[in-house]
């Protein structure tokens, strides 16, 4: 076998090779299944129902992809500029306890006011948590995949304490119920985000605003001087240095930038679900994680971020609802986990020619001459 | 060892087609080609890095089949690289140790001892001198190359193939380098030295093969050829070997100063010692020096990209504040940098993109925060006719142009930004001929409207067919500065290996 | 000082808690020298621990026995994971980081360990054989030494020659020497005709299956029993430690025990009726990581000390 890198991407190989990714994905799921001794049609044809087809599954499908889709906007906005934030989960649990805590101070104002103060303390307090990495890397040159990712259980376990370890403004103390079992306090009314419902799908403002931001991030990279210089630096750093851009406060801005959506989401998981800051819930879902895989599986593109959230949403939604029932345990995470493979994996087709025969047959027409040898 | 049609493709190019060559035991053979003749192909294939697509490779009669660089290794042949293949944070022991595959079964444990002991005993005896305890970043480029070689000695390779050894080193330097060549054929091992250097090729080979276009062009003894000779294979038709030199001109005013300026290198470690010297308007001023001496800190220095840690660089007499590239490029510094694709373009962005690199801040490419994608183009359009770039459109990726029209985007970006200054470092590396002298008419055309330019080169040809003034470095340091007129090359030679003290 | 004061307990029960985080630290430096960064360890201990788990309640041999082909079952099948993710970024070039997530997705709580778990009905039930002190009680009874270097099980003994024999394999042998370099200069090392996939590829493996003794750790000593997400995050815990340790087997062995100590001391603390937050205690060791990272950011401290310089970057040879 030989691999060339290719000169031009075709364009529908990046929509053949995921395409195939799936359904290979799946066929290896199947086998999963088979060899454990389930029904690999039966579990995949409940797991698509309870995904999308079933009543209410693609409102809580929504529900599901929303947090996914800030998550994935976060990873894919820095990935651009080759700074690999996988933060996004630190960064979602910072806006979701600065979201919470706007929403629990504004109590007595107006909604539209107490829901705004939501998504900028929530953009705040993502921004805040990925300016620690996106300092240190901007001006001490440290690594900031390993900061970032170690920075997701400093604020876990931050957001835990302020919860089950101590009395702070965020966790409910009377009733009984918070006596046994700490919890946060409940959001008021006023913190409560809105939500439409469209042919009996019922779309959060939470989504709303992902599907927003994904329009804002595109056109903020395709089509601004910001955007220009964040796809020189990410291409080359010295060329942009070279150019004299401000390669250093760029880093920064871009991971505040990213750490301020991942936080938007985690403030919507405050106003839009779960109406409490709920440390329990958040650091079980692992939405950063799935965020960046999605980032990755969408080539960075916001607008396959955000399709991308709602399909793996779905499987999420499904491994819920079914979590009870006599459904295998686990397959979620496995279907995952071979979609993600499977993809990664049909990358190589994308990014070269892969030949496996052993002499080439035909030399390859010469329109343009790269540079001879490295 | 003998090479029978090899042939080589890479996507969208023939890099080696039906190449033959034959060298003997104990024969020093050339291998001379200009750059992309596919020399380096070539010996990526003899080294088993690359499979040929097509041919044979025989040694000492018997077929040779390379897959990988451990079967060239065991054959016994070992390859000096252009850019040195050693592990830095490692000692020069314990990478002369890495390639050494023979005894892999006898010695499972490491014994750093014994290496160092019979690295000590080889280096005295081919004149190779180099501390087998030193980490590699910690020597020069010189000393690595020694490293190079003592790695195939120790391993007893039969066949060493040099890629362009001499780049990296002074004159006095390339001598020894060329006796330690010459005792190592007669110690009855065949050495194959890549060149593009005439001089050298005669200076050093028994016989040479010249390559052209991927193709092997011939075989000749070089005691019976001339250099002209040489150069007409080479390049297919007759070139002119002493080139023009410039008229003289008016003294004008001073565009450029560097005084006193000091800088760090990459390492942390001091690059520049109080540099100064001058550049007036129309004026062509040339660095000389071996790589590695301070030139490309210094080009990075007046061109902003590297900090200053004292001194001033000043032009038409204003001080500019140093380590800032913004500053440099508005006060009107074009800077060609020695590394076209990463620093001088950005290599997947498009020919477009990286023609506003550095005026996508103003109009007309942007308009407050906001581009304007299609004049952007336009503009790019016309620049490409202009300076005659080959590519499909405005849109394809930089990293798919071949190296001259790299080099025509670079120059088309930095001449139409109207400079008053163009700091050219190794403006012409790695180019094939015709690219090289476009380069040289560019620059030629720039100084005679006015532009000073400062080109910083290793090629002492290109150096005195160019420059007016010649500055030569050396540690950093300006060793001295004479006018090109009448000036000797025995003596640059000699300031570019440290002047009165290397004597 | 007694054996049940404060600190004899803190260390005591932070070398139990290390040795885990020993194992898969290990593993992760092997491969991480050869520059594969594996951010999937989380995932291969949580299918090393369900796997090494099944062993001992499914096969019916005598306890030592079981125990042993428990261990091993359990590294194969964490091999197995990290096979997977060699393969995605050695043979097809993919990103590091995204396949080492990916794994952990696949193999983690919620992925196959969950699924394998709950198919094979493994949860509920404690484990009918487990590792145990072996030492005398006498010597376990010793003062202060007693419980902290005799009181512990094999495992813990197990993982010192480990520390020993990765430490001299690496420092000492020609494939460690190799090893090392492929992960500081892949072109060099193939150009010296060092095989570099094969490298990246082999230690790539044994990480995994150190990993996979790590999670049994869990499972079949400190737990005892098969809960869904055991490890709760000790594998990220080990990815820290590597980098807090320098990338040195000798260091993991100290890193590990002191990142244990600190899982072990809001508990001993709370047996002596001090109440401390073990939630911010715990914050310990990916904010000293942190620090570490930053100290080790000068480039010449990385020279000297730092990451593997290759580690992340697939290596292609004829790529132009």
């Amino acid at each position: 076998m030989r691999i060339e890198r290719r000169l031009e991407q075709p364009r529908w190989l990046s929509f053949v090779v995921p395409a195939v990714a799936i359904a290979l994905a799946t066929l290896l799921g199947g086998l999963v299944l088979l060899v454990t001794g389930h029904a690999p049609v039966k579990s995949f044809r409940r797991l698509f129902e309870a995904a999308f087809t079933a009543k209410g599954a693609l409102s809580a499908t929504v529900v599901s992809a929303t947090p996914l889709a800030f998550t994935g906007l976060c990873a894919a906005v820095a990935f651009r500029m080759n700074l690999f934030n996988i933060g996004g989960e630190g960064q979602l649990y910072g806006g979701a306890i600065t979201g919470a805590t706007a929403g629990l101070l504004l109590a007595h104002s107006p909604s539209p006011v107490a829901i705004g103060a939501m998504v900028l303390a929530g953009a705040a307090g993502g921004a805040l948590v990925a300016a620690i990495p996106g300092f240190l890397r901007a001006f001490l040159a440290t690594n900031e995949i390993i900061t970032s990712l170690m920075l997701n259980y400093v604020v876990g376990l931050i957001l835990t304490y302020l919860i089950f370890d101590t009395h702070s403004y965020l966790r409910e103390t009377k009733g009984f119920e918070a006596q046994v079992f700490p919890q946060g306090k409940t959001l008021p009314a006023s913190a409560t985000w809105p939500s439409w419902t469209v042919h009996g799908l019922a779309l959060p403002l939470g989504f709303l605003v992902a599907a927003g931001l994904a329009f804002a991030v595109w056109g903020l990279y395709a089509r601004t001087r910001f955007g220009f210089e964040v796809q020189v630096i990410g291409d080359s750093s010295r060329a942009a240095r070279y150019a004299g851009m401000r390669t250093r406060r760029k880093i920064l801005a871009v991971m505040c930038l990213s750490g301020a959506l991942a936080g938007i989401g985690g403030a919507s998981q405050d106003g839009d679900f779960r109406h409490q800051l709920d440390p329990r819930g958040l650091t079980a879902a692992g939405y950063g994680y799935a965020g960046i895989v999605i980032a990755a599986l969408g080539r960075y593109n916001p607008f396959a971020v955000v399709v991308l959230a709602f399909g793996l949403g779905g499987l999420q939604n499904a491994g819920y609802t079914l979590q009870s029932a006599d459904f295998p345990a686990g397959l979620v995470g496995v279907m995952e986990g071979l979609i993600l493979f499977c993809a990664l994996g049909g990358e190589i087709f994308v990014r070269y020619r892969v030949r496996f025969e052993r002499r080439a047959p035909k030399a390859p027409t010469a329109a343009l001459e790269p540079e001879p040898s490295p | 060892m003998t090479l029978r049609g090899i042939t080589k493709r890479f996507p969208g190019v023939v890099a080696n087609d039906h190449v033959e060559f034959e060298a003997e035991v104990g024969e020093v053979h050339a291998l001379l080609g200009e750059n992309g003749a596919g020399k380096t192909t070539l010996s990526n294939i003899l080294t088993g890095l690359y499979r040929p697509d097509e041919g044979e490779i025989l040694l000492y009669g018997e077929p040779l089949e390379l897959h990988a660089p451990r079967d060239a290794l065991d054959a016994g042949i070992a390859m000096v690289h252009q850019h040195f293949r050693l592990v830095e944070p490692f000692t020069v022991a314990e990478n002369v140790l890495l390639a050494d595959h023979r005894d892999a079964t006898r010695s499972f444990l490491v014994r750093p001892r014994d290496v160092e002991r019979r690295v000590t005993e080889l280096s005295r005896r081919y004149g190779l001198a180099v501390d087998p305890r030193a980490r590699i970043w910690q020597l020069s480029l010189g000393e690595q190359q020694r490293v190079e070689i003592l790695k195939a000695l120790y391993q007893d390779a039969k066949v060493l193939i040099l890629d362009e050894p001499t780049a990296v080193l002074t004159p006095q330097e390339a001598d020894a380098l060329f006796e330690t060549i010459r005792a190592m054929a007669a110690d009855g091992r065949t050495v194959i030295f890549i060149s593009h250097k005439l001089h050298e090729v005669k200076a050093v080979a028994d016989r040479v093969t010249v390559l052209r276009g991927g193709k092997s062009v011939g075989t000749v003894d070089a005691a019976d050829a001339t250099p002209r000779s040489l150069a007409r294979l080479m390049v297919g038709r007759e070139v002119e070997i002493a080139r023009p030199v410039g008229e003289q001109r008016e003294p004008a005013q001073v565009v450029l100063e560097v005084v006193g300026v000091s800088a760090d290198g990459d390492r942390g470690t001091a690059a520049l010692h109080d540099v100064t010297l001058s550049v007036r308007a129309g004026e062509i001023v040339a660095v000389a020096g071996v790589a590695g001496n301070g030139q490309r800190e210094l080009a990075e220095a007046i061109a902003g990209v590297r900090p200053i840690r004292s001194g001033d660089v000043r032009v038409a007499g204003r001080a500019l504040g140093g380590g800032d590239p913004r500053e440099a490029i508005r006060a009107g510094i074009a800077y060609v940098p020695e590394d076209r694709l990463g620093v001088g373009l950005a290599p997947t962005l498009s020919i477009a993109s990286n023609v506003v690199l550095k005026s996508y801040r103003r109009a007309p490419a942007s308009r407050g925060p906001l581009l304007l994608l299609s004049r952007i183009r336009d503009h790019a359009a016309g620049l490409m006719r202009r300076y005659d770039v080959r590519a499909p459109g405005p849109d394809v990726p930089a990293r798919l142009l071949s190296g001259g029209n790299l080099q025509k985007v670079v120059l088309a970006r930095e001449f139409s930004s109207e400079p008053r200054i163009v700091v050219a470092a190794s403006p012409t590396r790695g180019l094939d001929i015709s690219a090289i002298e476009t380069v040289h008419a560019y620059l030629r055309k720039a100084a005679s409207e006015g532009v000073g330019v400062l080109l910083i080169s290793e090629d002492l040809d290109e150096i005195l067919a160019l420059a007016d003034r010649i500055v030569v470095m050396y540690e950093g340091r300006v060793e001295g500065e004479r006018d090109a007129e009448g000036a000797d090359v025995e003596e640059l030679g000699l300031l570019m290996a440290g002047g009165e003290e290397a004597r | 000082m007694t054996n049940n004061s404060l600190l004899v307990l803190v260390i005591s029960s932070g070398v139990g808690y290390g040795t885990p985080l020993l194992y898969a630290a290990l593993g992760e430096v092997l491969a991480e020298r050869t520059g594969v960064l594996n951010l999937g360890v989380e995932g291969m201990m949580l299918v090393g621990a369900v796997m090494g788990f099944w062993t001992v309640q499914r096969i019916h041999i005598g306890s030592t026995l079981v125990l042993a082909a428990a261990i091993g079952v359990a590294a194969l099948a964490a091999a197995a994971m990290a096979l997977i993710h060699a393969f995605l970024v050695v043979t097809l070039r993919a990103n590091q980081i995204v396949s080492g997530l990916a794994l952990t997705i696949f193999a983690g709580a919620g992925g196959l360990s969950s699924y394998l778990g709950n198919d094979l009905n493994l949860s509920g039930a404690p484990a009918r054989h487990q590792f145990t002190e072996p030492l005398p009680n006498s010597l376990q009874n010793l003062k202060i030494v007693g419980p902290i270097l005799f009181g512990q099980s094999v495992l813990v003994y197990a993982s010192w020659l480990f520390v020993a024999l990765v430490a001299v394999y690496l420092r000492w042998t020609r494939a460690g020497l190799n090893a090392r370099a492929v992960g500081e200069s892949p072109a060099a090392a193939d150009a010296m005709g060092i095989d570099v996939v094969r490298y990246r590829y082999l230690h790539t493996i044994a990480g995994g299956a150190l990993a996979g003794i790590g999670g049994a750790t869990f499972s079949l000593w400190l737990t005892p029993q098969w809960v869904d997400g055991l490890t709760e995050g000790a594998g990220w815990i080990a990815i820290a430690l590597v980098i807090f340790a320098f990338w040195r087997p000798t260091f993991c062995l100290v890193g590990a025990y002191f990142f244990g100590a600190l899982t072990a001391l809001p508990f001993a603390l709370q047996a002596h009726n001090v109440h401390i937050s073990g939630d911010l205690i715990q914050t310990i060791p990916y904010a000293a990581t942190v620090v570490v990272l930053v100290l080790v950011s000068s480039a010449v401290a990385r020279r000297r000390l730092g990451a593997p310089a290759a580690l992340g970057r697939p290596y292609v040879r004829e790529e132009r």
